[in-house]
């Protein structure tokens, strides 16, 4: 597993060494696996009462008494046997996956499988390795059906036949520009400003060229396909499960991201001199 | 009224939602087994609120309809998520985008700037009047679709967070 983002509690170092068991080795392993495990799922985009409801099970499989604390960059998970006599605190940074509506399906199926299966903890390790090193969804398809996407939401908010092509376009040359700089690990901002005012500059082509009769549409149809709408819903989950620091910090980031499509939207229009306020 | 013509717009609505969902959820790495659950969902969800919205059938306000049509797809995600073996929020999201109102933001933006450009007041009063009416009802609609489409979710948790179990529609293999 990922040892350069273990953290250990000091004062539960200091309590482990003191009081050095077998019981003990199976509390901290435990909270070692439970909270790679939360990282995993908050990376992917579970909403934190998955999240704790998961882990919970597994915890409860383990027979361990068990806590965790999710908070935006970090998870904390505790753990403690039976007695009282032997506890952990062990944390992970989120794991930087990205969204991964697939990778929530496992993990969430993986829980039920070491729950009512018993499976033991060095197999269910070695299993969540293997989960959280599943293949991502081929880039092609993903750029041929988001290209496709944005060109039916185009559709949808009544853009013509031409409008639906220079979106199909804008989204094709954004999202490949996109997928590109994510590759080449580029900061996450920069990258969605750099596609957004390329879908732009596509997308105003409608407008410039006179293609069609709802140029604005094409043009505001263009960038949408990087409006962060899993976190937005994520936040509204966490508030009504009263997660409400992570609910912030799904907002935030979703804003954040908002502002950057914005930006390079704005940033398009200006370069092509289009005024149409 | 034209019934024809009416059913051609729910049924095209329909389709073109459908597919917005399905692409959106690739990006996001839906499995393969999700897609068309995804965009069935979405389908019924954004065809029921054009059915709400239309002037000769029910007339309602975007916000409103949103709200119905989200209920309508949280329910139906929890419902089939058991079958798919997927969470229900990760059939409910894709289908929610195709309803996310992106004009109404566009315009909110487009009013900003004009405001920030007007010299006389009457056209700064005029485009912060359109600021004020696009960004509310964008506001509105994605808290309704948000929301409507959540509660279900926490309504009826005992489904909701059973859905990847393995073997609980082992009687349908």
């Amino acid at each position: 597993m990922r040892d350069y983002r273990r953290i250990f509690y000091p004062d539960a170092a200091i309590n482990l060494t003191a009081n050095a068991s077998a019981d003990g080795g199976h509390v901290h392993a435990v909270a070692n696996f439970l909270a790679e495990y939360a990282s995993w799922m908050l990376g992917c985009g579970a909403t934190c009462i998955r999240i704790v409801k998961n882990t919970r099970r597994m915890a409860q499989a383990f027979g361990v008494g068990f806590d965790i604390l999710i908070m935006p960059a970090h998870v904390y998970v505790s753990t403690w046997n039976e007695e009282g006599t032997e506890d952990y605190v062990a944390a992970r940074k989120v794991a930087a996956t990205g969204i991964s509506f697939n990778l929530n399906a496992v993990l969430s199926r993986f829980s039920w499988e070491v729950a009512d299966n018993h499976i033991n903890l060095n197999d269910a390790t070695s299993r969540l390795k293997e989960l959280c090193a599943m293949p991502r969804t081929p880039k092609l398809e993903v750029l041929i059906l988001a290209s496709c996407a944005n060109a039916a939401f185009c559709r949808l908010f009544g853009g013509d036949a031409m409008a639906m092509l220079v979106v199909l376009i804008a989204t094709l040359c954004g999202f490949a520009l996109k997928q590109f700089m994510l590759a080449r690990k580029r900061d996450q901002r920069l990258t969605v400003i750099a596609s957004s005012f390329v879908s732009a500059m596509i997308g105003a082509c409608a407008g410039v060229l006179h293609f069609g009769s709802t140029p604005d549409i094409a043009l505001a149809t263009s960038v949408l396909y990087q409006i962060p709408g899993v976190p937005y819903i994520n936040c509204i989950s966490d508030l009504i499960d009263r997660h409400y620091l992570t609910a912030m910090w799904r907002f935030t980031d979703a804003a954040i991201t908002t502002v950057c499509i914005t930006i390079g939207l704005l940033a398009g229009m200006a370069l092509l001199g289009i005024n149409w306020f | 009224m034209d019934w024809s013509e009416i059913l051609l717009g729910v049924v095209q609505d329909g389709f073109f939602a459908c597919i917005a969902a399905i692409g959106f959820s690739s990006i996001s790495n839906m499995p393969r087994r999700g897609y068309l659950a995804c965009g069935g969902i979405a389908a019924v969800g954004h065809a029921l609120r054009y059915v709400l919205m239309n002037k000769e059938l029910v007339g309602m306000h975007i916000a409103l309809a949103s709200l119905f049509a989200s209920l309508t797809i949280g329910l139906l995600a929890v419902l089939i998520s058991p079958r798919i073996k997927c969470p229900a929020e990760v059939c409910f999201s894709p289908a929610l985008l195709p309803m996310i109102p992106g004009m109404y933001a566009y315009r909110s933006i487009e009013a900003t700037i004009a405001c920030m450009c007007a010299t006389e007041e009457s056209v700064f009063q005029h485009y912060i009047y359109l600021l004020e009416s696009n960004g509310l009802t964008c506001i509105f609609i994605i808290l309704a679709l948000v929301i409507g489409a959540n509660l279900p979710v926490f309504a009826l948790q005992k489904l909701s967070f059973r859905a990847t179990r393995p073997g609980a529609y082992a009687h349908q293999k």
